[in-house]
């Protein structure tokens, strides 16, 4: 007996064996050689389960059985607002990692108290300079108000067709968490720029951290590094609104929409 | 497949001497086989486990079962016609619908964006604080609880002083909406969707609304030309109004359901 495996299922003989065109040939070599080595007919019957799955025989919809599609259509774009929000999001995300290619969260460079910092002065040079800055600026800001718009109805629309009652209280609660993380998201992004408005906005977010008792000063060095706004400032909130933040939304909106695709939409009446 | 001069796993044994003299037990530096795996046919079956499972297992098992055995008893019983496909169909008609309204959107963006470019003030000036501080309009409610100093409660007994900080009192009234938003589901039950289903709960929420967008107002009270103590008791009166204008219109229309309805039956069976 010879040391050489043998080979039990010869699939290049099995494929010699057949009659194939040549894109027939192709495909199933490369089909083959892959699964040779990814063992992907695992994942493809995985796939197979998935398709029977989704065909299922599906008893009628709440909104098919009372015949409400005729009057329902009008309705439509209020049920697409948590769609539209994500994809304000997602518009937001793009435009945002662009502009992180210029932005510099530094407050150096301000020689007397009101110069223009380095955070400031990018702002400027994306504005200016940059090609196509100005628009891209201009459509992430607008990306932030249109997803923060689409979330509040979004929340109303909810809330007046009653979609959040039972099963649907847990999916309500991280609605909510998700409110206010995206204002938190709209808070941090409004200081970045480091003009007037942003400094003062998160001087009232510091003494709003600081009359929190028990855990204000806590709260105030942690999200603001300080007492006093500075350098330690604006870092925490860049890397609160490029790093922290899109992290912890994206997963909740995962889970989000995972348990309305779980649950289903609460139709309605 | 394997070679004669070899010895396979199945005929090597302990007793069996090596050609150096020792035993396969003495020469193995792997510290012999794993003690914790339990031979095959100890393994429990899993009808055995479930035997044997105790305690909060056993519930766990016994709660799977019911509601297992009540989604089963559900679908026997429904009276739902069954049919091949689930809902409106994804494509095409769904996806150009949702692409029709995504590009709507996209597009609306893209146009304000180029028509209304962000304002961009002065640098960050530490020393001079403006006379106008405003967040983003989506704050303006948040921002205008922070204004709530004339009904911050003082007590005689501090000597006219207030008991909190009015930043403290706008955090508690932040926390104040935030709970309640929280607690609606578990408030409100029932199977009632349609707002005139439910006037009060519909009031609610119109109030809430109005009170976001006078809270709002009382944030950028300065471009107003009205007196504080007007605009604050509009911002909480208007609320009261309009929560009551929308009960009352609500009521109104269930009324008119109730009205046809009646109609209705009154005419299949006519009073004698």
């Amino acid at each position: 007996m010879s040391l050489k495996k043998q080979d039990d299922m010869d699939h290049n003989a099995w494929l010699k064996s057949q009659d194939l065109t040549a894109i027939e040939t192709v495909f199933l070599t490369t089909l083959i050689w892959l699964d040779k080595r990814l063992r992907i007919v695992d994942y493809l019957e995985l796939l197979e389960t998935m398709y029977y799955r989704a065909n299922l025989q599906m008893p009628k919809s709440h909104t098919e059985q009372y015949d409400l599609d005729n009057k329902f259509w009008y309705w439509y774009p209020l049920y697409s607002l948590g769609s539209l929000s994500i994809i304000a999001y997602l518009l937001a995300a793009v435009s945002g990692a662009m502009l992180g290619f210029y932005y510099a969260p530094s407050t150096a460079g301000a020689v007397a108290q009101g110069d223009p910092t380095a955070a400031y002065d990018s702002m400027v040079m994306i504005m200016k300079d940059v090609q196509f800055g100005f628009m891209l600026r201009s459509i992430h800001r607008w990306a932030a108000q249109f997803m923060v718009a689409a979330v509040f109805l979004h929340m109303l629309r909810v809330y007046f067709t009653g979609a959040y009652k039972e099963p649907r209280e847990v999916n309500w609660i991280l609605g909510v968490v998700l409110i206010a993380l995206t204002l938190l998201f709209g808070f941090s992004g409004y200081v970045l720029p480091w003009k007037q408005l942003s400094f003062w906005a998160a001087q009232i977010g510091v003494e709003l951290a600081l009359a929190t008792p028990l855990v204000g000063e806590w709260a105030a060095q942690l999200l603001f590094g300080g007492f006093t706004l500075g350098q330690a400032t604006l870092v925490r909130m860049y890397i609160l609104h490029v790093f922290v933040l899109p992290f912890v939304v994206t997963s909740l909106i995962a889970i989000h929409v995972g348990i309305v695709w779980v649950q289903g939409i609460a139709e309605p009446h | 497949m394997t070679d004669d001069t070899t010895p396979t796993a199945d005929d090597r044994t302990d007793e069996q001497v090596r050609t150096d003299g020792g035993t396969d037990e003495a020469a193995r530096t792997d510290g012999g086989p794993p003690a914790t795996v339990p031979p095959d046919d100890e393994t429990p079956t899993w009808s055995e486990r479930k035997e044997r499972s105790q305690g909060l297992a056993q519930l766990t098992y016994q709660y799977f079962e019911r509601s297992r055995r009540e989604d089963e008893d559900l679908r026997t019983e429904s009276t739902y016609v069954e049919r091949d496909v689930l809902g409106f169909p994804t494509w095409p008609h769904e996806t150009i619908r949702n692409l029709a309204i995504t590009s709507f959107f996209l597009g609306i963006i893209l146009l304000v964006a180029s028509i209304l470019p962000s304002h961009f003030g002065d640098p960050a000036n530490p020393g001079s604080t403006p006379a106008i501080i405003l967040p983003d309009w989506y704050l303006y409610w948040s921002f205008g609880l922070l204004k709530l100093d004339p009904i911050n409660p003082d007590l005689a007994v501090l000597g006219g002083n207030i008991v909190m900080s009015n930043e403290l009192l706008g955090l508690i009234a932040h926390g104040a909406i935030f709970g309640v938003i929280t607690l609606v589901p578990f408030l409100n039950k029932g199977n009632a969707r349609r707002p005139v289903e439910e006037p009060g709960w519909a009031a609610l929420g119109v109030a809430g609304v109005i009170l976001a967008i006078t809270l709002a107002a009382l944030a950028i009270q300065n471009f107003f030309p009205v007196q504080l103590e007007l605009l604050f008791s509009l911002v909480f009166m208007l609320p009261v109004a309009g929560g009551v204008v929308t009960y009352a219109v609500l009521k109104t229309m269930r009324e008119g359901y109730m009205y046809d309805l009646n109609r209705r039956y009154y005419m299949l069976r006519p009073p004698k």
